[in-house]
């Protein structure tokens, strides 16, 4: 065969394939408005939402959307939209939120929304700062809609308190009696190694900024825009936190968190192996008993503090996934059609089931508290409506932020640095990054950051 | 009939030009602008100036990945550069024993990064790992690998050691090249087998040990995925285990801070370019050329 012979095969079959070669998705669904859905949940969560997409594939003719997993979906998404090609629809954590209002790179909802039935006041209080965000020279504030909340509260075990004599219905409230918890319950061998420990901050170590709360600090001032992980409260909060290590030796404790370092999601995990008796975690913690450790005898109360848990207005960090339409979305209407299909309260439940999380919806939860699986989801639920729930600190920084404060928590967990020196040094470099983030949004909008206020921002960090 | 022989020849390699300029060229071009903005991704590029560079001054988390790169490449690179050498030259026989040795040496080298960390993860885990149990049964209590600052560095150190066979397949290649009649001539003349190593052997072999050390001074300036598995935990990253790489992946995709992260890069690309004229210059006078 000829060269020529050869180069007109290749170029016949290049055209061929070209012209009638496999079809993107789309064409699978023709007549319809395809949605191309983000979400980054795997596993038992994944197919609680492809249930839901499924029942609003369902439901109508007109549009079909498809769920598409994504990790790391922050970033995939940042460079889809950059790029000009975003999906229909995302599924972003809550932090995400002010980057991206701030950037514009998700579209407003206050108006859209609720022509379709979504408005905030649907949503518990604690939430809704959450879901939106204030940007300069803008009046829009409704960035993004809750999917699913979880509330950060400790879970403990029952059985090993009733070991100790007290009584497993009556948890540590404040601080003083975490600690003496902590002391009864924490045993050491002869030869000096941790066999169980009462409680351990850096277990699972998820939210090392947490602890602040506990003494009623804040580590950002949104009005203000200051970082404040260097005051009074957060000192005390990350001194209590190195008595820890300090009592029990910096390296045993590294060694004794060796054990299960790399076992949160297996029956080896710390709290059902019965080596950690309370740590802090989100409702889903309930899904991880039924799975890996059936048995386990658990309670859950709000996370202790100084002046010791309010029952009116319990303190806890609300957690959550948010839907958002990203800029080039190229149905708008259709991808908030099906945003509010996720939203209809039968939907909301649903997925709050499978996934073990509370009802972010403002509505009698009797039988939805009946039925669920996590036998301490009251206390979730009354932490997400509580005066005292506070979210991410509302800046685009905060991620940057948040690695600064872990590494510092690392560094103070292990005595390498003492909290009142630490503190002040990550203080300054945490201003660093907000000031950088603000000072470019302004030259580059020409606007300074239109000052955080109102009952939106209520209980930000 | 050349012109249309010129044109065949355009046509052939424009694949590969065309690849080349969209995924290598344009982008490396826009890098270098993009590191005199500031580029969140999300929004437009914004003129900044030297700003970036400026800023790398006196960011102190630049600083402690500078810090924790140079140490690495300083000790990982002539620590395998020696193991390398050391067993190529043991392993250089033609015995069946010796081949089952290089294939032992070289298999490592096929598993993938990320499953060699995870591996090395339970290694060092200082409770239940195999390097703690193994050092315990000579009365060694040993560290916490994984969280020990000081301990981060030398685990990272000996896991570069994984991956000793590639340099060693190289070495042991280099060796069978050298002429016999040279180490004949050596015994000859009384040498001993350290000295007909040292006089004979590594002469022989400096172009080769050139190649290697600069490959290997390569990939250990972007060290990344190995100590972004091991020491990139729930708990956040360690700062013992953070290097360069990281902290400029972190800032393009994760803080928004694209321009920095070009910055960033080009300075890595600086550095490395600067190290290999380096090398270059200093093989004047410790690379032997044999004549052809």
């Amino acid at each position: 065969m000829s060269r020529r012979a050869v180069l007109g095969a290749l170029a016949a079959g290049g055209v061929g394939f070209a012209l009638f070669g496999p079809r993107g998705g789309r064409a699978r669904y023709p007549g319809k408005i395809v949605l191309d859905y983000w979400e980054k949940w795997t596993q038992h969560e994944g197919a609680a939402m492809q249930r839901v997409v499924d029942a609003f594939n369902a439901s109508q003719s007109r549009i079909h959307v498809r769920y598409i997993v994504t990790s790391a979906i922050g970033q995939k998404a940042m460079i889809a939209i950059a790029g000009g090609s975003p999906p229909d629809v995302i599924g972003l954590y809550a932090f995400d939120i002010p980057p991206y209002a701030e950037s514009r790179a998700i579209l407003p909802l206050d108006e859209l929304a609720p022509r379709f039935g979504v408005t905030l006041e649907r949503y518990k209080a604690g939430l809704r700062p959450i879901m939106t965000h204030d940007v300069s020279g803008s009046p829009e504030r409704f960035w993004g809609i809750v999917n699913t909340a979880g509330t950060v509260a400790m879970y403990y075990r029952r059985d090993l308190l009733r070991e100790i004599g007290r009584d497993p219905d009556q948890p540590p409230r404040t601080i003083a009696e975490l600690d003496e918890c902590h002391r009864l319950l924490t045993k050491v061998s002869s030869a000096g190694e941790i066999e169980r420990v009462g409680f351990l901050h850096c277990e699972p170590g998820w939210w090392n900024w947490l602890w602040p709360a506990s003494f009623g600090g804040r580590v950002y001032d949104p009005a203000s825009r200051k970082a404040t992980i260097d005051s009074p409260a957060c000192l005390a909060a990350y001194q209590w936190m190195q008595s820890y290590p300090r009592a029990l030796g910096a390296r045993r404790v590294g060694e004794f968190f060796d054990r299960f370092r790399t076992s949160i999601f297996s029956p080896r995990n710390s709290f059902m192996a019965g080596q950690v008796a309370m740590h802090v975690q989100g409702p889903w913690m309930a899904n991880m008993i039924g799975q890996f450790g059936p048995g386990t005898d658990y309670g859950v109360c709000p996370v202790p503090t100084v002046s010791g848990t309010d029952e009116a207005s319990p303190v806890g960090l609300i957690d959550t996934d948010v839907l958002v339409i990203p800029r080039g979305a190229r149905n708008p209407e259709a991808s908030m059609e099906f945003i509010a299909f996720t939203q209809r309260p039968d939907m909301v439940k649903q997925l709050a089931q499978d996934h073990c999380k509370i009802n972010p919806l403002i509505e009698p939860d009797e039988e939805f508290e009946r039925t669920h699986r996590n036998r301490g989801i009251r206390v979730h639920n009354a932490i997400a409506s509580s005066s005292g729930a506070f979210v991410a600190p509302p800046t685009r920084a905060w991620r940057q932020y948040r690695d600064a404060v872990d590494s510092s928590v690392q560094r103070m967990w292990r005595l390498e640095s003492e909290a009142a020196v630490e503190l002040p040094r990550l203080n300054q470099q945490a201003q660093g990054f907000i000031d950088r983030s603000v000072d470019e949004h302004r030259r580059r909008h020409g606007l300074a950051l239109g000052a955080a206020s109102g009952a939106g921002d209520r209980g930000r960090a | 009939m050349s012109a249309r022989r010129g044109i065949a020849g355009w046509v052939w390699v424009s694949p590969w030009l065309i690849g080349a300029a969209a995924f290598l060229f344009i982008p490396v071009i826009l890098s270098l602008y993009y590191s005199f903005t500031d580029y969140p991704m999300l929004e437009p590029p914004l003129w900044a100036g030297v700003s970036n560079y400026a800023r790398m001054l006196e960011d102190p988390t630049f600083w402690l990945v500078t810090k924790n790169t140079a140490i690495y490449v300083a000790v990982s690179v002539p620590l395998c550069t020696i193991l390398a050498l050391v067993l190529a030259a043991v392993m250089a026989g033609r015995s069946r024993f010796d081949r089952l040795l290089q294939a032992a040496v070289f298999i490592p080298t096929l598993v993938p990064l990320i499953a060699a960390a995870m591996l090395w993860l339970w290694m060092f885990n200082g409770e239940l790992g195999l390097v703690n149990r193994a050092l315990g049964l000579i009365g060694i209590d040993g560290p916490s690998w994984l969280t020990d600052r000081a301990w981060v560095m030398p685990a990272l150190i000996i896991m570069s050691l994984w991956g000793v066979g590639q340099s060693v397949v190289i070495y042991i290649a280099a060796l069978q090249d050298v002429p016999r009649q040279m180490y004949e001539a050596a015994k000859l003349d009384g040498m001993t087998a350290p000295r007909r190593f040292w006089h004979v052997t590594l002469p022989m072999l400096s172009p080769v040990i050139l190649f290697n050390v600069i490959t290997l001074t390569i990939n250990a300036v972007q060290v990344f995925a190995i100590p972004f598995v091991m020491f990139r935990q729930v708990d956040g990253q360690n700062p013992a285990g953070y290097f360069y790489s990281m902290y400029l992946y972190d800032n393009a995709f994760q803080y928004g801070q694209m321009g920095y992260a070009c910055a960033m890069a080009w300075v890595q690309l600086l550095v490395i370019v600067a190290l290999t004229l380096v090398m270059f210059a200093a093989s004047k006078r410790l690379v032997y050329y044999r004549a052809a």
